[in-house]
């Protein structure tokens, strides 16, 4: 009976959805100090790449090349996050922009490891190395009643849920410290949490490196995922398609952020339609956003209201940023 | 001495905003530093606190040359400013404005802050303690959960001011905090100032409210067109002719215009 | 072969001067950087090829059709875009930007939509005319392009300096506030500038489509990129910077393709910015400003 209810496919786009969710947490924590990246579908390039290339040539086990992908990326993205200091809203912008279009034609140019614009496949999957894996141990898809590939979709989504929790568990955490008082200080005014006594240089650096690392981190899990990738995959619409999460979802607080991953890569697979116009739509959400409600659809506001309506569990009070996401 | 300008200048691209600045601050003292609207009053600040480097001239704290240090190491080293227009972190509590200020006195570190480790429990107990006891002293108790935004005019001050305590400073730097405040709330700002003093933090004021400069100030410098003309008590400075004359012809131009 | 490649270079960065014109002047009224340009810019050069190539109309036509079509775009840019989040209290700086770049995304699809994701051609004569000069080859093309640049950019000068609505626009240029203060119809000026620097791009669009004789949905972000490399390596806002740094970029990409590796040609503005930014953030052109702090 378990076998009828699961369905390959929806748990297929849920895996996605989950790799969307911490794409959307990457650009939340870059955003959350003030700087706009369009640099996170770069990021996510190099970790796709990183571990694909470990994998494929040189044998390196799956885990162990997601590990040195999110590694690799987050050293990148911390050797530009420096340089992007100097540079105010606009010039990042454009800068990082740029960035992600020289990887890119960085990787549709180095043929011998990349092949090009064609890209890499077969790359390890992830459900067959859970598959081989659990077979090893003895445990058979049968023994729950269920087919092969239905075991295997299951068991990837539960694999990417506890990432994904641990990630989300992570950054509450984070924010809910000194770590997160600095960062949104810095958002809201950079010079006087400076006079204020935070190192800004430090914790934009760690913003930004944090964030790329976590892109290069979705990036090394999609590789593994879809088991093919190509440079167009992480263009310049990923780079938009990433940011809309947060933009549309709500950027100040992360529950807003995972909300707009969530519903943005949802609802596409309720409104067969909408796929073809997606970007379309994207487009126009992100101009109707900026006029009618920067922040997002989740904020500050409606989370305390949300709050108010939970029962209190533990007189304990926690103080981080203006969004005590787990209280 | 806590603190010593010497020969201060700035200029900003044709403004001369500074020439030759000197005076010290003495271990204690309440010192007041007036002069008429574009005196340098604020760029002396942004001097002091390393927001802009000083075109020449030396600042030294309590010994030490203050050259090449950043913004945030001048408060870490224990002077701290409040602003003019005030620059509060407005979509904060009252009190998360007051816990960043403590930040530099803080030390976990992401891995602590994610794994909630004893020493992180302990520290984020001691910054909670602490702000809710400086929020205490600034009269600020009861509105700890407000939205820094939602406080009135005054209330803002006063947290500017508690926000800079919350950074342990020996020197505070205290920039116009009467300005928009009504009488009583002045009053209370006199009050403010004196318990600052016996906390043993010695204070700088920029201040336009004479009677309370007057006050509160044991010695006075005096700043016109980005140069020092007089220094000493308040009595002095009163009746100080060329302090007069600065003053007077800053209303005289008020009434042209 | 080093002269038709100077020819050559001449006429890309032509194509880039406009492009990046368009931008800077935006920017300079607007203080916002219009992420949409580039793919109103690819607007342009679509109407070239619905007019000469679907229509088969004179190539004309087709110029007064991009001019039209574009500049209604940068109207509704604008007017959807950008004029709700000017004024309104704690608007962050990058919302026009997000903003725009909304439009760009938009846009980007439109096209996609209506004319495939495929190249489509040109229908004129005149991309083949040509003679030969010595042992160089010249196409009229080139010639005419680069006059047009030329126009452009000594038009817009002219215009910006001399003329009634150049005024106002320098005025608001300088200080939006102040200029309302003047009595400059601020609202109206802020309108015709985005509507003139789209109108640019539409006439850009059209010889882009004449010189390379294809066109495609994706173009309007490659050469919106350009441009925006540009008007950073020439200083936001500077009109002799973009003019410059339009040159040396058609300049240096013509020249990596003949002489190098022509797969890194779009990196090239990118490598350059990213150094520009990190070296002298305020362009080449550019000059460093202050904000005022306390
Ligand atoms: N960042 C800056 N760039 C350019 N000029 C500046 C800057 N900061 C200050 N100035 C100029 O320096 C001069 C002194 O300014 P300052 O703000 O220090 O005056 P002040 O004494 O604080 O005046 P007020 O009482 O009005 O606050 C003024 O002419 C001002 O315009
Ligand atoms: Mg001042």
């Amino acid at each position: 009976m378990l076998g009828e209810l699961i369905n390959p496919y929806y748990l297929q786009v849920s895996s996605f959805i989950l790799i969307n969710i911490i794409l959307a947490v990457s650009i939340y924590i870059t955003l959350g100090t003030g700087q706009l990246s369009l640099g996170h579908a770069g990021f996510m390039s190099i970790g796709a790449y990183t571990t694909a290339i470990l994998t494929l040539n040189y044998n390196m086990p799956l885990v162990l090349g997601v590990i040195i992908a999110a590694i690799v990326t987050g050293i990148v993205g911390t050797l530009i996050g420096i340089p992007a200091l100097r540079l105010q809203g606009v010039y990042l912008a454009i800068a990082t922009l740029g960035f992600g279009e020289v990887v890119r034609v960085l990787f549709i140019n180095w043929d011998g490891l990349t092949n090009g614009a064609i890209g890499l496949s077969g790359i390890p999957h992830l459900g067959r190395e859970i598959f081989n894996l659990s077979k090893s141990m003895g445990i058979e898809p049968d023994m729950f009643g269920l087919k092969n590939n239905q075991f295997i979709s299951l068991a990837v989504f539960f694999v990417l849920l506890i990432i994904t929790i641990s990630v989300i568990w992570f950054f509450v955490r984070q924010n809910n410290s000194r770590i997160g008082r600095a960062f949104s200080a810095i958002k809201m005014d950079e010079e006087a949490s400076e006079a204020m006594g935070i190192n800004i240089t430090y914790y934009k650096v760690l913003a930004f490196g944090q964030g790329a690392m976590l892109a290069g981190f979705a990036g090394a899990l999609y590789a593994h995922l879809m088991a093919y990738i190509s440079p167009s995959d992480f263009d310049y619409h990923r780079a938009v398609e990433i940011l809309i999460f947060s933009i549309f979802g709500g950027s100040e607080v992360i529950w807003g952020s995972i909300f707009g991953a969530v519903f943005l890569s949802a609802m596409p697979e309720f409104l067969r339609f909408i796929n073809e116009y997606r970007f379309m739509i994207y487009g126009a959400l992100l101009v109707l956003m900026m006029a009618f409600r920067p922040q997002g659809i989740i904020d500050v506001n409606m989370m305390n209201r949300f709050k108010r309506l939970m029962p209190k569990k533990r007189g304990e009070k926690k103080h981080g940023t203006g969004n005590k996401e787990d209280q | 001495m806590v603190l010593e300008i010497k020969k201060i200048s700035k200029n900003f691209g044709g403004i001369q905003a500074l020439t030759d600045v000197s005076f010290s601050v003495e271990e204690g003292e309440i010192l007041g530093l007036i002069g008429p609207n574009g005196a340098g009053k604020t760029t002396m600040f942004n001097m002091i606190t390393a927001m802009y480097p000083p075109s020449s001239g030396v600042i030294s704290f309590v010994g030490n040359p203050l050259s090449n240090l950043k913004p945030h190491q001048i408060t870490e080293k224990g002077i701290c400013r409040t602003f003019q227009n005030i620059r509060l972190f407005s979509d904060l509590t009252v009190r998360e404005n007051v816990m960043v200020g403590n930040h530099c006195r803080l030390k976990t570190n992401v891995m602590q802050s994610v794994l909630r480790t004893k020493a992180q429990k302990a520290e984020e107990a001691r910054v909670l303690a602490t702000s809710d006891e400086i929020l205490e002293v600034v009269g600020l108790a009861n509105d700890k959960e407000t939205i820094a935004k939602n406080l009135s005019y005054g209330a803002q001050r006063r947290l500017e001011i508690a926000r800079a305590l919350a950074s342990r400073p020996k020197l505070i730097l205290l920039d116009e905090p009467a300005a928009g405040m009504n009488e009583k709330e002045t009053n209370d700002l006199f009050n403010l100032i004196k318990k600052i003093q016996t906390l043993n933090i010695t204070v700088l004021l920029i201040e336009h409210d004479m009677p309370l400069v007057m006050r509160v100030c044991s010695r006075i410098i005096v700043l016109n067109f980005g140069k020092k003309i007089a220094e000493g008590t308040p009595s002095s400075i009163q009746n100080n002719k060329e302090v007069i004359e600065a003053y007077l012809g800053v209303e005289e131009e008020d009434e042209l215009a | 072969m080093l002269i038709e490649q100077l020819i050559n270079g001449l006429t890309l960065g032509s194509i880039y001067v406009i492009v990046a014109l368009g931008y800077t002047l935006v920017f300079g009224v607007l203080n916002v950087v219009n992420m949409g340009h580039g793919e109103i810019f690819m607007f342009g050069a679509f109407m070239g090829v619905v007019v000469t190539n679907i229509l088969g109309w004179p190539l004309y036509i087709a110029f007064v059709v991009a001019i039209v079509v574009t500049g209604i775009l940068g109207y509704f840019l604008e007017t959807f875009a950008l004029r709700p989040l000017r004024g309104k209290e704690g608007v962050s700086h990058l919302a026009p930007l997000i903003s725009t770049i909304g439009v760009s995304i938009f846009l980007e699809n439109v096209a996609h939509h209506f004319f495939g994701s495929g190249n489509q051609p040109f229908r004129t004569s005149l991309s083949e005319l040509k003679f030969v000069l010595g042992s160089t080859t010249v196409y009229y093309v080139q010639i005419i392009i680069f006059v047009i640049a030329i126009l452009l950019m000594f038009g817009l000068t002219f215009w910006l300096s001399k003329t009634k609505a150049g005024k106002a626009l320098r005025a608001s240029a300088e200080n939006l506030a102040v200029a309302s203060l003047l009595g400059v119809n601020t609202k109206r000026t802020i309108t015709q500038t985005v509507i003139i620097a789209s109108a640019m791009g539409g006439i850009a669009g059209i010889l882009v489509g004449i010189a390379f004789n294809s066109v495609n949905p994706q173009m309007g972000l490659s050469f919106g990129l350009k441009g925006l490399a540009i008007i950073i390596l020439g200083g936001l806002g500077n009109v002799r910077g973009a003019m410059v740094g339009g040159l040396i970029l058609g300049m240096a990409e013509t020249f990596i393709v003949a002489y190098g590796d022509s797969g890194y040609r779009d990196a090239v503005a990118f490598i350059a910015i990213i150094v520009i930014l990190i070296v002298r953030p305020q362009g080449i052109f550019g000059t460093a400003t202050t904000g005022r702090k306390g």
